[in-house]
């Protein structure tokens, strides 16, 4: 081993000595950035769950054109080809009023009895827009739908424009609310690891004393410190990975049904990057409170 | 590198925590590599002041202070430690850490160096053994008794073979018996070429050396003696 990986053994083992020698301190940071980090992952986790279903609802977005009855098959052939020239138009499909009467009859079951009265087919015969993946948001919708409002034979235009529209904004919100969380419950923790750190330092001042006086130098003095710091914050991610995974379980079951029912997916919990992420914030937190709190404090 | 070369240099050196008072006064003084010599004079004289220049514990309000060539007031922050790890420094209340053994304490002088485990635990095993206290390795300093915590203390200033050794009043608390014990091991140290230094208020100690005495009064040097063939 080299000199360096021999200094970075040294400071494992004087963190080690460290975080054992103040449990009960350790144990309040741990537990300071763990719930922290428990809130903040909430967060992530909902957001995360939020943009993935938007995914999934965006593969499936689509204008429909439904036609005036007038229309004559020639005509719907012409808008069809129309229709594909306009920019962000991947594909039209043609359904015809026979295909959507088959497709309701199909879609309410048992209830497509209440279509036998009719003399004539009221659905209309509709084209299926699909949009290059680029335009699957509202503002792309928007563009679309507005190149095609007021073609010949197209008597109503629907779009999900309006929901994903609120959709997004409900995301944002989710993100503005968890970021200012995130960042006073960041402060919260930094400032409770600093402190811990400047007791720590203080309790073992004579130890920093003796360190100085056979040559260790600042940087050697301090780094214990830090690794303590980033072990509690790992610890404490850790910590709040296991609560939320935990929280998660206890939850899914009833969580799944409404998922399931409102928009047919299923919830997930966060990837082992995603997990790792959450620990590394953690690791970062505990490294930048206990650098606030040895900063300047040992003799140089 | 000849004998007679300084190991330390000191040139009207003054130190002053509060104005026109003075805890070391011009002080003058030169100590060649591998010489052994006593500072004494009364509590205050600045015989501690001193050896605490001589480490980078202080700087020196006036003066000049080379130490092993190197001019401790035009050091940077990153140079003092490089120095200090040439440097061992006893102290009479010891400063050993209770938390660590006996091993772990000693060990701390060579942790800073990056030792690899191994040398360190090799390293530490030898001169715990030459000091008579190999069988106390794992011990806390606090199950010892004062002699064998100074021999721990010692053990730890010599453990990176350091070129000078500075101990201020080690044998203080000690009964007659340490005492004498725990200056031969000091003693020792200046036979094998480091340069030592011992701050002591205790003339009979002195006396029954028959090195090289500065002592001090009020700040300034008031006698340096040095008996024929005292070199070390």
């Amino acid at each position: 081993m080299n000199r360096r990986a021999n200094q970075l053994f040294y400071f494992g083992r004087a963190a080690a000595r460290g975080l054992r020698g103040s449990p009960v301190t350790t144990a309040v940071a741990v537990i300071t950035i763990g719930m922290a980090l428990v809130l903040v992952g909430a967060f992530q986790l909902l957001l995360r769950n939020m943009e993935e279903l938007l995914d999934e609802f965006s593969e499936d977005l689509q204008v429909t054109a439904y036609l005036d009855d007038s229309v004559s098959d020639d005509e719907r052939r012409h808008l069809v080809s129309v229709i594909r020239t306009v920019e962000g138009v991947e594909e039209v499909r043609s359904v015809s009023k026979s295909e959507a009467l088959a497709r309701f009859r199909a879609g309410v079951g048992a209830g497509s009895g209440l279509l036998e009265g009719l003399d004539e087919n009221p659905l209309p015969a509709s084209l299926e827009i699909q949009l290059v993946s680029e335009r699957r948001s509202p503002e792309g919708m928007r563009v679309v739908v507005e190149s095609i409002r007021g073609l010949p034979g197209i008597a109503d235009l629907a779009s999900g424009q309006d929901w994903v529209a609120g959709y997004l904004r409900a995301i944002a919100i989710v993100r503005g609310v968890g970021i200012g969380l995130s960042v006073i419950l960041a402060i919260a923790a930094l400032l409770i690891i600093t402190n811990n750190i400047r007791l720590a330092v203080v309790a073992r001042r004579d130890e920093l004393d003796i360190l100085w006086l056979v040559g260790g130098s600042r940087a050697f003095m301090n780094t214990p410190f830090l690794v303590e710091g980033f072990l509690q914050g790992a610890i404490g991610g850790v910590v709040a990975v296991a609560l939320l995974y935990a929280v998660f379980l206890a939850i899914l079951p009833g969580f799944e049904v409404a998922f399931e029912l409102v928009l047919g997916g299923e919830p997930r919990f966060f990837s082992a990057g995603e997990a790792l992420t959450l620990i590394g914030q953690g690791a970062a937190l505990g490294l930048l409170g206990s650098a606030a709190a040895v900063g300047g404090s040992a003799r140089s | 590198m000849a004998r007679g070369d300084a190991a330390i240099r000191m040139y009207h050196c003054s130190k002053s925590y509060l104005a026109a008072s003075f805890a070391l006064q011009d002080v003058s003084l030169e100590f060649a590599k591998g010489e052994f010599a006593f500072l004494t004079g009364p509590s205050g004289a600045g015989k501690t002041t001193l050896l605490e220049l001589l480490f980078g514990a202080e700087q020196p309000s006036e003066g000049q202070i080379v130490v092993l060539g190197r001019n401790i007031s035009r050091l940077g922050n990153r140079a003092i430690p490089q120095l200090r790890r040439r440097i061992g420094v006893v102290f009479q209340d010891f400063k050993l850490l209770p938390r660590l053994t006996v091993e772990a304490n000693v060990g701390l002088a060579l942790d800073v160096l990056g030792t690899p485990r191994r040398e360190t635990r090799a390293r530490v095993f030898a001169i715990l053994k030459q000091l008579g206290l190999q069988h106390r390795r794992d011990h806390h300093p606090l199950s010892l008794s004062g002699g064998e915590q100074q021999r721990v203390a010692i053990a730890r200033a010599l453990v990176n073979e350091p070129e000078i050794l500075l101990a201020d009043e080690p044998t203080g608390n000690l009964d007659p018996d340490l005492t004498l014990e725990i200056m031969d091991l000091v003693a020792g140290a200046a036979l094998r070429g480091t340069t030592v230094l011992v701050a002591t208020h205790e003339l009979d100690l002195v006396a029954r050396y028959g090195k090289r005495v500065v002592r001090l009064e009020g700040g300034r040097v008031v006698e340096d003696h040095r008996p024929a063939g005292a070199a070390s």
